[in-house]
């Protein structure tokens, strides 16, 4: 693989998305604010927020990058640069997954930061919900690098949001969950560690699945 | 094979609705071949495949000595590539686009670049989504010409040009060949184009070459000779007709074929020869295509 090629394609799309991250920074910024204020209406309020923010920055990220490379026609001038498609898969799917890491992380990070301040036995809940949503924004990005579809990356966002709904219906009534959640100390049973390990794999296998199946086509442009 | 720019041998790709067959296609370094053919003839599927994205069912593709499409990214370091569906990055500004390919490509020539900028009368702060789709064109020729690639793949360059950007984009291309280890490879549905610039040209259609050489033999051997025709007389079955119009006494015939011979032969047979006339190419094109399609070989 061209190594240097991937790097510069990854810069590109990180300078393109540099206003979009700096305003899902702010959004999860504000949304924390509204957690650490202490009322049941501004916890809400901020997750409810957080949870916006998480989804709105992934979607639009993968379909800015992917689909939008399409769609604007941008397509056919990367692919005149001495890259393969390998090169380019490579590079959408380093630059996706890492602009999307850092408000990921720096909002996975303040919102376990200000949990363990007092609400600890959130944490296993509002980890398997984060690392539920990098999981959904790599099925997302797989979708988007594979089908260069608006259509069906809308499609599965929406899928994926409803599945949300019964993945928190579902966790907070998992016996390891609904035990300790509201208590100060983060309890992680067997339960709530397989959960992790799945999600953490879907997020893998997702990706890997990307690679391959762009690795098949025949047909790039 | 190692003089050949581009190679293409044998090539097929089969579509639900669309078929490239056999195509065969030579170009030495240092031509400009003009590929013609209507739309949908099968000259942007060429294109793609000859720049190794898309994949050929059958057959062999060889670029600047590179197989496609495993080589593409090597061959692509020295190929120029502009299509007319390539847009450029509308929210970044022509400057950007310059920093971007002077950072990746070590043979880009800066003065050159800037160069192309003023004699295409681009700003370089202006963003990408506020020039003229003339000014778009230059803009993304101008990335490749700045690269110096050996080989030029252009893929209908004129096309939603003005005159003056027209003449301005082939005049760039003309200047290119002064470097006789320079190739371009272009297509179009402009004859004109194609007839002022190309040294080769190869018709397509319907995903099919139907003719290919080099632009004098064609504009030499292509000849629609006007006949007087007796009552009576019957014109002799020459090689190389592929038409006959006309009514009453007078007849009109277009050859693919003409030598000097041809019109002792009418004369032979009682015609009058009242003109012979040259053809441009797109009535070349033109002529061709029909005569192909109504199953006569030109």
């Amino acid at each position: 693989m061209n190594t240097f090629m991937i790097k510069r394609l990854v810069l590109k799309d990180w300078y393109f998305q540099r206003w979009p991250i700096a305003a899902a920074l702010a959004g999860g910024a504000l949304s924390l604010a509204c957690i650490a204020a202490g009322t049941n209406g501004s916890f809400y309020a901020g997750t409810v927020l957080l949870i916006t923010v998480m989804i709105t920055a992934g979607v639009s990220l993968a379909v800015t990058t992917v689909v939008g490379e399409r769609t604007e026609h941008t397509l056919p001038f990367v692919m005149s640069l001495p890259i393969s498609p390998i090169d380019y898969t490579a590079a959408k799917l380093v630059a996706n997954v890492s602009i999307f890491l850092l408000p990921w992380t720096a909002l996975t990070l303040g919102t376990l930061t200000l949990l363990a301040m007092g609400a600890g036995g959130m944490i296993p809940l509002a980890t398997l919900t984060l690392v539920e949503m990098f999981a959904s924004y790599c099925v997302i990005l797989m979708v988007a690098i594979v089908t260069e579809s608006m259509g069906w990356t809308i499609s599965v966002m929406a899928a994926l949001n409803l599945f949300l709904q019964a993945f928190l219906y579902y966790v907070t009534r998992m016996p390891g969950v609904a035990r300790t959640m509201r208590g100060e100390v983060a309890v992680w049973d067997r339960g709530t560690v397989t959960l992790l390990i799945v999600e953490i794999a879907v997020s893998f296998a997702s990706l890997g699945l990307a690679f391959v199946l762009q690795s098949r086509k025949r047909d790039f442009l | 094979m190692t003089d050949l720019a581009v190679y293409l041998e044998g090539v097929s790709k089969e579509y639900p609705h669309f078929t490239l067959a056999d195509i065969n296609v030579a170009l030495p370094t240092g031509s400009i071949m003009g590929f013609i053919g209507a739309n949908g003839a099968g000259k942007s599927t060429t294109i793609r495949i000859l720049m190794g994205l898309v994949r050929q069912d059958r057959g062999t593709v060889q670029v600047l000595g590179k197989s496609m499409p495993e080589q593409q990214a090597d061959a692509k370091r020295d190929i120029g590539f502009a299509s007319e569906d390539m847009r450029l990055y509308k929210r970044a500004t022509v400057q950007w686009h310059l920093e971007f390919m002077r950072s990746i490509d070590p043979k880009w020539d800066q003065s050159y670049a800037e160069l192309l900028v003023k004699r295409f009368d681009l700003r370089p702060q202006q963003k990408i989504k506020g020039l003229s789709h003339g000014q778009r064109v230059k803009a993304a020729l101008l990335l490749q010409l700045a690269r110096r690639p050996r080989l030029l793949v252009l893929d209908e360059p004129t096309t939603g040009l003005d005159p003056v950007a027209r003449q301005e984009v082939l005049g760039e291309l003309m200047e290119i060949l002064a470097d006789d280890q320079r190739t371009i490879f272009f297509s179009s549905q402009n004859t004109l184009d194609v007839e002022q610039i190309s040294d080769r040209i190869t018709f397509i259609d319907r995903g099919r070459v139907i003719d290919t050489g080099d632009k004098e033999s064609f504009l030499d051997r292509w000849r629609r000779v006007r006949l007087e025709v007796p009552p009576g007389v019957v014109l002799p079955a020459l090689p190389g007709v592929v038409g006959t119009a006309g009514s009453g006494r007078l007849a009109i015939v277009t050859m693919s074929r003409f030598e000097p011979a041809i019109t002792a032969a009418y004369h032979d047979a009682g015609a009058t020869v009242n003109a012979v006339d040259n053809m441009t190419l797109e009535e070349i094109f033109v002529a061709n295509v029909m005569s192909r399609r109504e199953g006569k070989v030109a």
